[in-house]
């Protein structure tokens, strides 16, 4: 019979991560909110990027309030992610985690980082659009192949824990 | 299920408790129990084993397939 891992610290510290993200992924609607309604952010983005108002400014404009609309479409996703990675955790810490449970928070979290995925890809369109030559725009969007790497292996890792599952029901019967 | 898991008629044969077993064979009684019930799905050698010493039995004097009838 094997032994029981050791208790680790990285579980704790893992847990205390995921709900400190939690609170801060909220915390960006009103910042986001706030980029999109209430600041004069017109002027605000064209003195940031010495611009003068013209066709080209009034589209960088645009752009950078499509990208935060899109970015408010984000949070509620990250945190479908953040609320299951920490309940996954929590089966971890109670000694449990081979449960059906997590095999479906898992596919749910793989069909998130999927939509994720192709939003950043949309985000980067957009800032590959509205970036001129004169106002070059650098986000870190768009296509990731260890973006979509993390995907296949999220999809292959709830694939794993439905499979441990079956085992450790049937192991639950066994004496 | 088809298989029966004789272990109440052993133990009555041996005038033996299924605490008593469970203590002389390292096994938890809530285990024991599983097996005892018939609600058990799997039985390991080790645990067959263990059983047929302290019963001085054969393994199939504890399991036996019975036909299961139709409803």
């Amino acid at each position: 019979m094997s032994k029981p891992a050791p208790p680790s610290a990285a579980l704790p510290i893992a847990h205390a991560l995921l709900r400190i993200l939690i609170i801060l992924n909220w915390a960006m609607v009103p910042v986001i909110l706030a980029l999109l309604f209430l600041l004069p952010n017109e002027q605000w983005i064209l003195k940031a990027f010495g611009l003068f108002p013209s066709p080209d400014a009034a589209r960088l404009v645009m752009g950078m309030r499509a990208i935060a609309a899109l970015g408010l479409v984000g949070v509620p996703l990250n945190f479908v992610v953040l609320k299951r990675l920490l309940a996954i955790v929590d089966t971890v810490r109670a000694g449990d985690p081979f449960v059906s449970a997590n095999a479906t928070r898992l596919q749910t979290i793989a069909w998130v980082l999927l939509t994720l995925q192709l939003l950043s890809i949309v985000i980067g369109a957009i800032a590959k659009s509205i970036s001129t030559p004169a106002h070059p725009l650098h986000l870190d969007a768009g296509f990731s192949i260890n973006g979509w790497l993390a995907v296949l292996l999220t999809f292959l890792l709830a694939r794993v824990f439905a499979e441990g599952a079956l085992m450790r029901d049937d192991l639950a019967g066994m004496v | 299920m088809a298989i029966a898991v004789k272990l109440d008629d052993l133990l009555h044969d041996r005038r033996m408790t299924l605490t008593e077993l469970a203590d002389r064979i390292g096994m938890t009684l809530a285990n024991l129990s599983i097996l005892k019930t018939g609600k058990a799905r799997a039985i390991r050698f080790s645990t067959l084993d263990a059983i047929c010493e302290a019963l001085s039995c054969q393994p199939g004097d504890l399991l036996r397939f019975e036909e299961e009838r139709e409803p």
